[in-house]
């Protein structure tokens, strides 16, 4: 038994066809180099199964397999599930240093310490107002400038206070907006269950879907920035999706179980946002620092003015609240009916340096604390999260130089190929038109 | 094998380079033009404690120094006037030793009472002396005269005393009650000036050797004792005023002190930060090239 005479055009044709499907993928790939979330694809090729070609050796009788040219087995997307988990994690642990460092900056500056303007250097104007006031006791001017730095003072405290609870409204408003039922996560949750879905009918039909799958690895790394995700991938490609925590997967399989249980130690943006809001979180702590000190403030400078309080305040909310309550001439400076007395006055400028600006001094100390910590935190988990991006790139990114390469070498394999393919042709042409025509 | 460099981890790079140069730089001009080197309290959160307690420490010692020389013009003041009722008492001296000799007739005698009247108002308007708007010898009544002049010899003022600070937890007593030394005149029997110049002027107008034996003995010995309370007075001023110009002293040397303390806490070293400024804009210079130059390289470049 011979070899069949068409057979070799079909050898070379499945040769054409195999470099012009890998030409395909090279040109989707320089197509998607920049599109986010694409994983560069490669067609893997494999030969086509021989034809058994029997006693093919005139000697020995011995058959031969003949290859029967290539095929295109599937396409792959090249990527690594390994850092992908890797990226996720720091891409949680980054966008929640992010998130604290961001909102506690804001608290930061509105604090405008150290400087001229901030509240420290108010306080060091009312002592010395005092100060004056106990040199001059009987001067209107000096009453006045006492309790212009003292409602300076109180208005800048309440200002603060303000400035804390709007960043705590504003976390808690950002959680719920996010976490809504038309939020950014119920969506990309929906989302990801309706990919499982085409996914599997896909992988069910034999095909890979790459860019389903890569729609989804987007999804999942978008989630990966609210809270800490945890991906667990199940038959036919499908995953079941663990967020911030929680016991319940939010995503399995095409179900999503809404709503999903978040704490403090979610991670992620939502994380630091439970972190920060709420009456235990980290802003409501500076509002009880700040609510320690304008308490101890008022406290220690109504204790020195015996007959009209200075600063009126609720108790539990002193900084919230704080106002001066005493006119200029209500202003004691010394024992009554003795208007050059000026003990009062002299305990009260020596408050300077005191256990209430101790406090603030110790308060604006507390911020920056929290706020080095969270930047540093920041730029430790931004600098893992680009070197897992860069490691994720490295693998999954499509290099131009690369495909520049395989365009080459797959339009040479095509030229080849098409040059076999003619090659065959002279020969099938030789054999119909010039073949048992001797003689004629 | 060798990791895969795609051109989207060098533009990233890239980006990333130019980004956080630019950062530095921002901070560094920053401090160059504002001359602090902390800009927030994050950048340095101990510093930032330390600067608002130092700032406050600084601002309290001015005020300490303005207290101190308003209290050395109120004791200079006090001072003259202790200074000129001294004069009074020895011009008084003068008078009853002259009154007590016998050479005197009757309108010479109340020639030199008359004059013993003048000198005892003067010692009045002298107690009656006021600093910025204050009456100094008043006690705490500093609106309240302490005696009327050509009126009643009673003391308006009460034993009060009024306070300077004048340093960390140290106050100074400045207010004095004239009533001390003046006293309440005629017939207290408190010994004091007044009563003395009074009585000096009652043995005048008497004129007789009982009198003038009294001008030479009771009045003369109580002239004594009232110019030793006047004399441990103007000691007393003149120690405070002493005490005073230490305490200057000492404040401005803490001032000192303190303001170094500020300055190496929040201020930038200017040769440094600009040392710094240069080398960070060659840092950013190069990112920029990089960007400018290496991210357009690429294989298309070289291929027909």
């Amino acid at each position: 038994m011979g070899i069949p005479t068409l057979q070799g055009l079909q050898t070379t044709l499945s040769g054409l066809m195999a470099n012009q499907a890998s030409l395909d993928v090279v040109g989707q790939n320089i197509a998607n180099a920049n599109t986010p979330g694409y994983a560069r694809q490669t067609a893997v090729l494999e030969t086509a199964p021989p034809l058994s070609v029997q006693a093919l050796s005139p000697v020995t009788g011995a058959g031969a397999q003949l290859g029967r040219g290539v095929g295109v087995q599937t396409i792959v997307n090249i990527r690594d599930s390994y850092l992908n988990a890797q990226y996720r994690n720091e891409n949680s642990a980054s966008s929640s240093a992010s998130t604290l460092a961001e909102s506690l900056e804001q608290v930061q500056s509105a604090l405008e310490e150290p400087s001229s303007s901030g509240l420290s250097s108010q306080l060091s104007t009312f002592w010395g107002a005092w100060n004056d006031l106990a040199s001059a006791p009987t001067s209107a001017a000096a009453r006045e400038a006492v309790v212009s730095a003292g409602s300076q003072v109180a208005g800048t405290i309440k200002q603060l206070s303000g400035q804390i609870a709007g960043a705590s409204t504003e976390a808690t408003e950002r959680y719920e907006s996010l976490m809504g039922e038309s939020g950014e996560v119920h969506s990309d949750a929906e989302q990801i269950a309706q990919l499982n879905g085409q996914i599997k009918v896909s992988e069910q039909a034999g095909q890979q879907p790459n860019e389903l799958l890569d729609r989804r690895e987007a999804l999942i790394d978008q989630l990966s920035g609210f809270a800490e995700v945890n991906v667990s991938e199940g038959e036919y490609a499908v995953v079941s999706l663990s967020f911030g925590g929680g016991g319940t997967p939010l995503v399995e399989g095409t179900t999503v179980n809404w709503p999903p249980t978040l704490s403090t130690s979610s991670g992620g943006q939502l994380g630091a946002l439970l972190q920060l809001s709420g009456p235990t979180g980290k802003l409501a702590g500076l509002q009880e620092a700040l609510d320690g000190f304008a308490e101890s403030l008022a406290g220690t400078v109504n204790a020195l003015q015996p007959s009209t309080p200075f600063f009126s305040y609720t108790a539990g909310e002193a900084a919230a609240s704080i106002a001066v309550s005493a006119t200029p001439a209500q202003l004691q400076t010394g024992g009554a009916g003795e208007p050059g007395a000026n003990e009062y006055a002299l305990a009260i400028a020596a408050l300077r340096g005191g256990q209430a600006e101790q406090q603030y001094s110790a308060f604006v100390t507390g911020v920056g604390s929290s706020v080095q910590a969270a930047q540093a935190a920041r730029a430790n988990s931004e600098a893992m999260l680009n070197a897992v991006s860069a490691q994720r790139q490295s693998v999954s990114g499509v290099s131009l130089d690369e495909e520049m390469t395989n365009l080459m070498t797959f339009q040479r394999g095509y030229e080849a190929s098409a040059r076999a393919l003619t090659a065959m042709d002279q020969m099938l042409e030789q054999l119909i038109e010039h073949t048992g025509t001797a003689g004629l | 094998m060798t990791d895969r460099i795609t051109p989207a981890m060098i533009s990233s790079s890239t980006l990333r380079s130019i980004e956080s140069s630019m950062a530095s730089l921002d901070k560094t001009s920053e401090q160059l033009s504002s001359g602090k080197s902390i800009l927030q309290p994050s950048e340095n959160p101990f510093g930032t404690g330390r600067a608002i307690d130092l700032q406050s420490a600084l601002a309290g010692l001015s005020s300490y120094s303005s207290n101190i020389q308003e209290a050395v013009s109120w004791e200079s003041t006090a001072s003259s006037a202790l200074g000129s009722i001294g004069q009074v008492v020895q011009q008084v001296r003068e008078i009853a030793l002259e009154g007590a000799n016998g050479a005197q007739n009757e309108s010479d005698l109340e020639n030199l009472a008359v004059e013993v009247e003048q000198l005892t108002e003067a010692v009045k308007s002298d107690a009656n002396a006021q600093y910025a708007g204050a009456y100094i010898f008043s006690g705490t009544m500093t609106e309240t005269p302490p005696y009327e002049v050509s009126g009643s010899d009673a003391y308006k003022g009460n034993e009060g005393s009024i306070g300077r600070t004048i340093g960390p937890g140290l106050t100074i007593q400045i207010g004095a009650s004239a009533k001390a030394l003046l006293g309440e005149g005629a017939g207290s029997g408190d010994g004091k000036l007044l009563e003395t110049l009074r009585n000096v002027v009652t043995n005048l107008r008497e004129g007789t050797p009982a009198a003038r034996e009294a001008l030479v003995g009771g009045d003369l010995e109580a002239i004594e004792a009232n110019s030793q309370t006047l004399i441990a007075m103007q000691a007393h001023v003149g120690a405070t005023i002493d005490q005073l110009r230490t305490a200057e002293g000492r404040i401005e040397q803490l001032s000192v002190n303190t303001s170094a303390a500020l300055s190496n806490t929040e201020n930038a070293n200017i040769a440094q930060v600009s040392i710094q400024y240069a080398s960070e804009q060659a840092g950013y210079e190069a990112a920029l090239k990089a960007g400018a130059s290496i991210v357009q390289m690429s294989l298309l470049q070289f291929l027909n």
